[in-house]
């Protein structure tokens, strides 16, 4: 006996990530996840953006990783929300896990929430966990050769903020094509060069933030 | 990647929609994989394979249809298919003006059963 099926096999993920963004939504908040490779500079990125903008944007942060709290201490110093979710070999974060800790966070009282998702430039894109929008960071230390190896991840996200560009004397990287071959990928990417660790080009980045949240 | 836990998924669904319609036992599952998906039909089959043995589906074969990937260029007005893992570009005139049909589905679409 046959019979037809008509499901999709991530129907699961993609349930429950649109029951997290119904609650996100209720609850007013903007929700970013936040990917790159690891060490790219996400935590440092989150301490600049917090930094930056305490004083006009109430936000919280979902640290992932697969072991450890270290993330989470760094974003707990600077006195905003913050909980980890340790996935315990998962490559990435999925919506299950996001909607495990949803309702560990004051969401009624943020304006802007970061998923800061495990250190992996592949899996992340594949799946959605009820962000609004999907954020990349790449280090120009990573090379040039980049988008174009990982096409998802770049054709995933809104943004990518091209980071430590501090390092651009003591590197033979070619920023123009990493921004070219992006830009090929997702003509409607939003491009941000900043350093976490010098400041410059951290204003545009915040900037758009608040624009995104009002 | 992943294709053991989507493998997991794809039993879950199969096994509850089996037992939904007052069956007891699966004896094969047919499902869709887009050339894009990202997923590997022979991990798939591979993972399937191995999960399935405490189920109902312990006896199951899995026949995976491939899906290429499809769409249409507005630079060139072309309608395009290919088998490829990844579109960059429009394969006739390399513009990056393109939108997707199909190509990146994961979908259960039959099963056999007792």
């Amino acid at each position: 006996m046959k019979f037809k099926v008509a499901s999709k096999i991530l129907e699961a993920n993609d349930r429950i990530a649109l029951e997290n963004r119904r609650i996100f939504s209720d609850a007013g908040v903007y929700v970013i996840n936040l990917m790159s490779s690891p060490g790219a500079g996400k935590t440092s990125l989150l301490e600049t953006t917090i930094a930056g903008l305490k004083r006009t944007l109430k936000i919280g942060v979902i640290e992932g990783d697969i072991t450890g709290t270290d993330d989470a201490v760094r974003i707990n110093r600077l006195g905003v929300p913050v909980v980890q979710i340790n996935t315990g070999g998962a490559c990435h974060l999925d919506a299950n896990m996001i909607n495990q800790v949803i309702h560990d966070l004051p969401l009624d009282k943020l304006d802007l929430l970061v998923i800061e998702n495990v250190g992996n430039l592949v899996c992340p894109a594949e799946f959605q966990v009820g962000e609004d929008m999907k954020v990349m960071v790449l280090s120009i230390a990573e090379g040039h050769d980049k988008p174009l190896k990982y096409p998802l991840m770049f054709q995933e996200s809104a943004a990518l903020i091209i980071n430590k560009i501090d390092l651009r004397p003591f590197l033979d990287v070619d920023v123009e094509k990493i921004k070219n071959d992006a830009l090929s990928l997702n003509p409607s990417i939003k491009m941000f060069e900043l350093s976490c660790k010098s400041g410059e080009g951290v204003e545009q980045w915040t900037s758009w933030l608040q624009t995104l949240t009002s | 990647m992943h294709e053991v836990s989507i493998a997991e998924s794809l039993l879950k669904i199969a096994v509850d929609e089996c037992k939904r319609n007052g069956y007891t036992k699966i004896n094969n599952v047919r499902v869709c994989i887009g050339s894009a998906s990202g997923v590997m039909p022979e991990a798939l089959l591979f993972a399937f394979n191995a999960l399935k043995s405490e189920t109902i589906a312990s006896g199951a074969t899995l026949t995976i249809e491939e899906v290429p990937v499809s769409g249409h260029c507005s630079e060139c007005s072309v309608d395009f298919t290919t088998y490829e893992n990844f579109v960059l570009c429009c394969p006739q005139c390399g513009s990056t003006a393109y939108t997707l049909h199909a190509g990146r589905e994961l979908d259960i679409k039959e099963l056999e059963v007792d």
